[in-house]
C-alpha cells in the first residue's frame, strides 16, 4: 500500500467522521441540498414539459411544420393570394418527401352570422382525413362529429364562439366572404360539430369547413391556400424543409415553423440556456449555505487543525480533506436530491392539472394541464452543476483552513 | 363614426329594397289569383323589374333616450340598382350609397372616398337600428332561397291578404328559421316577421301606413322593431314618390355617387 493511499484513506475517514460531528448541522445542510437539488431538476422538467407543449401546441396551430404558400399570403391572407392545388406530379413528389403528413388547406378572412350576432373569424378550409395529424382537431371535438370528406357540408365552430353567437350545434349560421374578384360569397352552414380548444382564444376565431365545399363557396375551384407538411419530429425538421425547397418551384414559398411564428423558434432557442441559469441561481442560494456550513465547521476546530498541522500534517492534506468532507455532503445530498426529484416527478408524468391558473397559462400559450419532462440531460447538468460549483466555493475556506499558523491555532480559544 | 355612416347606406339599402318590395302597384294580380306563394312573391318583385322611382324618405331611429331622423332622397330601377343620398341632417348630408345588383359603394364627402362596402361590412348595424342586414337586403334571393308555403289568406278592407311562410334552404345564406310575409294583393307587404331556429319571434316590420301616391297604393310607413326591445324602433317613412322617371345613363355610376348631377 503506497503512501498516498494509506494518506487517503486517512483523509477520507477524518472527512467522514467530521461530517457526521455535528450531524444536526449537516442533516440541515443535506436537507438544503437536497431541496435546491429537487427544486432545479423538478423545475427544469416542468418548464420543460410546458415549453415542449407550448411549442407543439403552436406547431399545431400554425399549423404543420413546414406551410407552402403564395409569397404575398403573409402580408395579406386573402383568397386572392391562393395556389393552384397540387397536380399530379407534385403530388408523387410530395409523398416522396419523406413527411409524415401534407395536406392542403383554405384560409381566409370571414364573417359568421347567427340570428343575434356578427363575428369575424379565421375560415379555413381542411381535407378531414388529413387533420389528425396536421393539428389534432379530430381530439377536441366535444359535440357532434368531424368533417367526414372533403366535400362534408357542415361547420365546425369553436365551444366559445357558439357561445358568442348564441347559437348550437345543430342550427344554422350564415358565412360570408369574398371570391377572388372582390364579390361578396355567402351560404349557410349547419354546424355539425363544436370543438373545444385548449387555448379558448382560438375557438372563437377558427371555423372548419371542407375544402372542397368552401372552394366552390368562394369560386376558387382547384386553387388552395396553403400546403401543409408535417416531418416527424419539430425539432428535426430542417434536412425535410431543405428537400422540399429544392422541390418547390419558384412561384411558391416554404416556411418552416421556427420562421413562420419566430417566438417559438426563441423559446425553443432559449430553453437550454434558461434551464442553466435556473440550475446556477438555485445554486447561488445554495452555496451560501455550504460555504457557511464548511467556515462554521472549521472555525469550531481551529485548535484540531492547528494540532494535525504541529503533528506534520501538509496543509495541502489539510484542503484536501476538506474539500472531501464538502465533496461528500453534496454527493450525499445530491443521491437525496435526485431520488425526490424523480419521485416526484413520475407519478405527474400523467399530467399535472393547474386549471386554477389557467386562464394565465392561456396567455402564453400553454394548455391547462402541464406534463413534466424529465430530461437525462437536464438532470446530469443541475448535478454537474452542483459538484463543480460546490467544490469551488468549498475552495476558500479549505484554503483558510490550510494557511493556519499551528501555534496561534493551538492557542486559539 | 364613419362606420357608422357608412352602415347607414346599408340600411338604406335595405330600405329601398322594403320599399320596392312593399310599395305597390296599381293593377296587375294574375299571381295574386292563383295564389301559389312563390309567384305571389315573384310576382310582387317583377312588379318592379324596368320600374323607375324618386322618392323622398324620413328614416327615424327611436331610442328610450333618444331619437334621430334622417332625410335622403332615393332613385331607383327595377330591383337592382339604386342610389340613395341624405339631405338631412346637414353634418351627414352628401353621403351616398350606390347599389347595382349585389354591389355596392359609399361616399363619404367628408373624407371625399368611395368605398366599396366588403362582406365582412354587410352585416353591421347602423348606430343600433334595428333594420338587419341579411332579411331584406337581397330581393330577388328570397324566391330562389325559400321554401314558401301559403300559411291562409283572408279578405281585409277589401283586398285578399295572404299570409306566407318561408323558410329557407339547408345552404341559404339566411340566418332565420323562417320568415313570416303577410302581403297584400296589390303586393303591399303588411308585416315580415323573423323568426329564429327555436322557433322564437326575434323582430318584425309592420307597415303602420299605407297611402295613395303618384297613382298607386305604397306602404308609406313602416317600423322595424326587435321583440326584446319593443321601445327601440326604427321607422321609415316615405314623403314623396314619383313613378317612370326618366333616368340618365350616368344616374347610377361612381362618378355620379361622388359628384351628384341631378
Amino acid at each position: 500500500m503506497s503512501v498516498f493511499q494509506s494518506q487517503a484513506r486517512v483523509v477520507l475517514t477524518l472527512s467522514w467522521r467530521n461530517l457526521w460531528r455535528n450531524s444536526r448541522r449537516t442533516g440541515i445542510m443535506l436537507g438544503a441540498i437536497a431541496v435546491g437539488v429537487w427544486a432545479m431538476i423538478f423545475m427544469t422538467a416542468l418548464m420543460r414539459g410546458m415549453v415542449d407543449d407550448m411549442l407543439n401546441q403552436g406547431i399545431r396551430n400554425l399549423p404543420g411544420h413546414i406551410q407552402v404558400q403564395h409569397p404575398a399570403f403573409l402580408d395579406d391572407p386573402s383568397v386572392v393570394n391562393s395556389i393552384a392545388e397540387p397536380d399530379s406530379e407534385f403530388r408523387a413528389s410530395l409523398d416522396r418527401l419523406g413527411a409524415v403528413r401534407w395536406s392542403t388547406r383554405i384560409k381566409v378572412p370571414a364573417v359568421i352570422a347567427s340570428e343575434r350576432e356578427t363575428r369575424g373569424i379565421n375560415l379555413i378550409g381542411i381535407e378531414p382525413a388529413a387533420e389528425d395529424d396536421i393539428s389534432g382537431l379530430p381530439a377536441l371535438m366535444d359535440t357532434g362529429r368531424f368533417l367526414e370528406s372533403d366535400q362534408d357540408q357542415g361547420l365546425i365552430v369553436g365551444a366559445r364562439l357558439a357561445e358568442r353567437l348564441e347559437t348550437r350545434l345543430g342550427k344554422r349560421v350564415v358565412i360570408m366572404s369574398q371570391d377572388p374578384a372582390n364579390n361578396i360569397r355567402e351560404r349557410g352552414f349547419r354546424i355539425v360539430g363544436i370543438y373545444r380548444a385548449k387555448l379558448p382564444e382560438l375557438e372563437e376565431f377558427n371555423v372548419y369547413a371542407a375544402r372542397d365545399t368552401l372552394q366552390q363557396l368562394l369560386h376558387i375551384e382547384g386553387r388552395v391556400s396553403q400546403i401543409i407538411v408535417v416531418g416527424d419530429d419539430y425539432r428535426d425538421i430542417e434536412p425535410l424543409y431543405q428537400r422540399l425547397r429544392q422541390l418547390l418551384p419558384a412561384t411558391l414559398e416554404a416556411r418552416a415553423w421556427y420562421q413562420i411564428d419566430s417566438y417559438l423558434a426563441a423559446m425553443f432557442k432559449m430553453m437550454d440556456g434558461f434551464v442553466l441559469v435556473w440550475i446556477i441561481i438555485i445554486f447561488l442560494a445554495l452555496s451560501f449555505g455550504l460555504v457557511n456550513t464548511l467556515v462554521m465547521a472549521i472555525f469550531e476546530r481551529v485548535r484540531e487543525i492547528g494540532l494535525i498541522l504541529a503533528l506534520g500534517m501538509r496543509p495541502g492534506l489539510i484542503v484536501y480533506q476538506i474539500l472531501l468532507e464538502s465533496l461528500l455532503l453534496l454527493l450525499i445530498g445530491l443521491a437525496i436530491g435526485n431520488g425526490i426529484a424523480y419521485a416526484s416527478i413520475k407519478p405527474l408524468q400523467g399530467g399535472l392539472d393547474i386549471s386554477a391558473v389557467a386562464e394565465g397559462m392561456a396567455m402564453m400559450g400553454a394548455s391547462s394541464v402541464l406534463y413534466p419532462k424529465l430530461l437525462a440531460a437536464d438532470m446530469i447538468l443541475a448535478n454537474v452543476v452542483v459538484i463543480v460549483l460546490g467544490i469551488v466555493t468549498s475552495i476558500l475556506p479549505a484554503w483558510r483552513a490550510a494557511r493556519l499558523d499551528p501555534l496561534r491555532a493551538l492557542n486559539a480559544t | 363614426m364613419a362606420k357608422h355612416r357608412f352602415d347607414s347606406a346599408t340600411r338604406i339599402y335595405q330600405l329601398m329594397q322594403i320599399l320596392l318590395l312593399t310599395s305597390a302597384a296599381c293593377c296587375s294580380a294574375q299571381a295574386a289569383d292563383t295564389g301559389d306563394p312563390r309567384e305571389l312573391i315573384r310576382a310582387a318583385m317583377q312588379h318592379w323589374r324596368g320600374v323607375t322611382s324618386y322618392s323622398e324618405m324620413t328614416m327615424t331611429i327611436h331610442r328610450p333616450d333618444w331619437q334621430r331622423s334622417f332625410s335622403m332622397q332615393a332613385w331607383t330601377e327595377g330591383d337592382k340598382q339604386s342610389l340613395v343620398r341624405v339631405t338631412e341632417p346637414r353634418r351627414d348630408a352628401g353621403n351616398g350609397t350606390l347599389v347595382k345588383d349585389k354591389s355596392m359603394w359609399t361616399y363619404s364627402p367628408k373624407i371625399n372616398r368611395i368605398l366599396k362596402v366588403p362582406a365582412s361590412m354587410m352585416n353591421q348595424s347602423w348606430m343600433g337600428s334595428d333594420f338587419s342586414n341579411k332579411d331584406i337586403s337581397k330581393s330577388t334571393d328570397i324566391i330562389d332561397q325559400y321554401d314558401h308555403r301559403l300559411v291562409s289568406s283572408e279578405t281585409r278592407d277589401g283586398h285578399l291578404v295572404y299570409t306566407i311562410e318561408s323558410i329557407p334552404h339547408e345552404d341559404a345564406a339566411v340566418v332565420w328559421g323562417r320568415e313570416i310575409v303577410v302581403i297584400r294583393d296589390d303586393y303591399i307587404m303588411l308585416k315580415q316577421q323573423f323568426w329564429d331556429q327555436d322557433n322564437l319571434l326575434v323582430k318584425e316590420m309592420n307597415t303602420t301606413s299605407i297611402e295613395f301616391m303618384d297613382n298607386r297604393h305604397i306602404a308609406a310607413r313602416m317600423r322595424m322593431y326587435q321583440l326584446e326591445t319593443p321601445e327601440e324602433w326604427t321607422e321609415l317613412s316615405v314623403d314623396a314618390i314619383d313613378f317612370d322617371i326618366d333616368v340618365a345613363e350616368s344616374l347610377f355610376t361612381l362618378s355620379n355617387l361622388r359628384n351628384p348631377r341631378q
